[in-house]
Parts: structure tokens; sequence; C-alpha cells
């Protein structure tokens, strides 16, 4: 996949091979529905967390994974060379991305990037969740540079 | 004869907010927030300059967590509610 910033300020991903796809269909499919319950978990009960913000969150975040999932199944439909994220779009897709960090990390444990070393993850599945991991940092890190730059 | 002011009352929320102890918004280091996704969080949230927002990121990082934002629980609420929103972790804490 070739990824690259575009003359109009956005971001134009070029995915070359069906694993592409496959790899930008599972941002979504990696986020999960408890990130707003595991954020709240900090909060005290006189709060109302649980019962006002979590279920707002929850809507938020739901959407962000569902826009970018039918965005690419549309641009994979359409055999479209390209998927373009603008300025508009660049906030859900950065969500989205993050939400699958987060649940990536949630679910493996493995901690800051720069103690981690690949090669020694035995779990393939464990491997896999790494190495899409340091995929969506990567478009994230574009984003920023590139996207959301004020 | 020089006039007197009457003293001002001050509301009950007021005196509370006075006496209280103060709520202090907390954030959480995590190992995917990018740092420099973090400054541009506590930018668009508390309007601090690109320094500030820098140096807090860096305190979160280093220290494991920092607070910042001190004042009333309400306001504080809605504060960890956004910084949620952008998915860091964070939270509210009393003053001890």
């Amino acid at each position: 996949m070739t990824i690259g910033p575009t003359i109009a300020g956005g971001l134009k991903l070029v995915p070359e091979e069906d694993e592409d796809w496959l790899i930008l269909l599972e941002i979504a499919n990696d986020g999960d529905s408890d990130l707003s319950q595991r954020l709240a978990t900090l909060m005290d009960e006189d709060s109302m967390w649980e019962d006002i913000v979590v279920p707002e969150l929850e809507q938020e975040f739901s959407k962000q994974r569902l826009d970018v999932m039918v965005e690419v199944v549309k641009a994979k439909g359409e055999e479209a060379e390209a998927i373009h994220i603008d300025k508009e779009s660049a906030e859900t897709w950065y969500g989205a991305l993050n939400q699958a960090r987060l649940a990536i990390e949630s679910k493996y444990t493995f901690g800051p990037r720069e103690l981690i070393s690949p090669g020694e993850i035995e779990d393939p599945e464990a491997r896999s969740a790494y190495f899409r991991n340091d995929f969506y940092c990567t478009i994230q890190s574009l984003l920023l540079r590139y996207v959301m730059d004020d | 004869m020089k006039a007197v002011e009457a003293p001002v009352r001050k509301s009950e929320t007021q005196i509370r907010e006075k006496t209280e102890k103060p709520w202090l918004v907390v954030v959480l280091d995590d190992p995917v927030n990018l740092m420099e996704y973090v400054s541009r969080v506590l930018i668009r949230i508390f309007g601090f300059s690109k320094e500030k927002a820098d140096e807090l990121m860096r305190a979160v990082h280093q220290q494991g967590r920092t607070i910042v934002w001190t004042g009333g629980r309400e306001k504080g609420e809605m504060y960890v509610n956004q910084l949620h929103s952008a998915q860091l972790t964070a939270t509210l804490e009393k003053a001890e």
C-alpha cells in the first residue's frame, strides 16, 4: 500500500493488493465497544458517568468505526484506485485508528513501542495485531503531520 | 455623608466553591496516544499555548500522570468528558 499527502491537504491511501484492503477493513474490526466503559473506570459513582457520559461516547466512537468501515467497503466495491482522507474526515479516521490501537493494547498489553521487539512475540495472532497497530500508528502520524496540522 | 455600599450577597454555589477544596482534572499516560496528539487535544480543550501544552504532555509521559486543570466539579467533569471524547485517559479528583 502506498500512502502519501495530497496537494489539497489530505492523505491518499492506495491499496495495491487484497491484503491492503483487508487491513483497512480491520481498522473498524479492531476497535471494540468497550472503550467508553474503560475510560469511565476512573470516575467516581457520584459523577453518574456510567449513565450519562458512557452511552454518549459509545455512540460517538461507534459512528467513527462505522464511517471508516463504510468508506473502505464503498471504495473496495467501486474498485476505487485510492481512498482520500480530507480535513473534514481526518478526525474520524484518526479516532477510528486510535480506537483500534487502544483495543489492541487493551487485549495484548504490548506497552511502549520502543520497548517491544516484534520478533519475540510468539503468538501469531498477537504478532499480527502488533504489526496492524504499527501500521495504524503510521497513518495517524501522517494524518497529524499533513492533514490535521493547524 | 458618604454612601455605604450594601454588601453583595454571594450565592450558595459561590460560597461552596470558595470554601470547598478544588477538583483536579488529571491526565494519565498510556502507550497508545501519540505525544503530538495529546498536546493538540490540550490546546483545543483548555486553550493552552503550544509551549504549555507540550510541557504538560511531557509531564504526563514522564510522570505517568499530571494535573492539567483545577477548579469546580461541574466544569471539571465537562473537561474530563471532552478528554474522554478525544480518547485520552483522564479523571477528576478532589484536591487533598
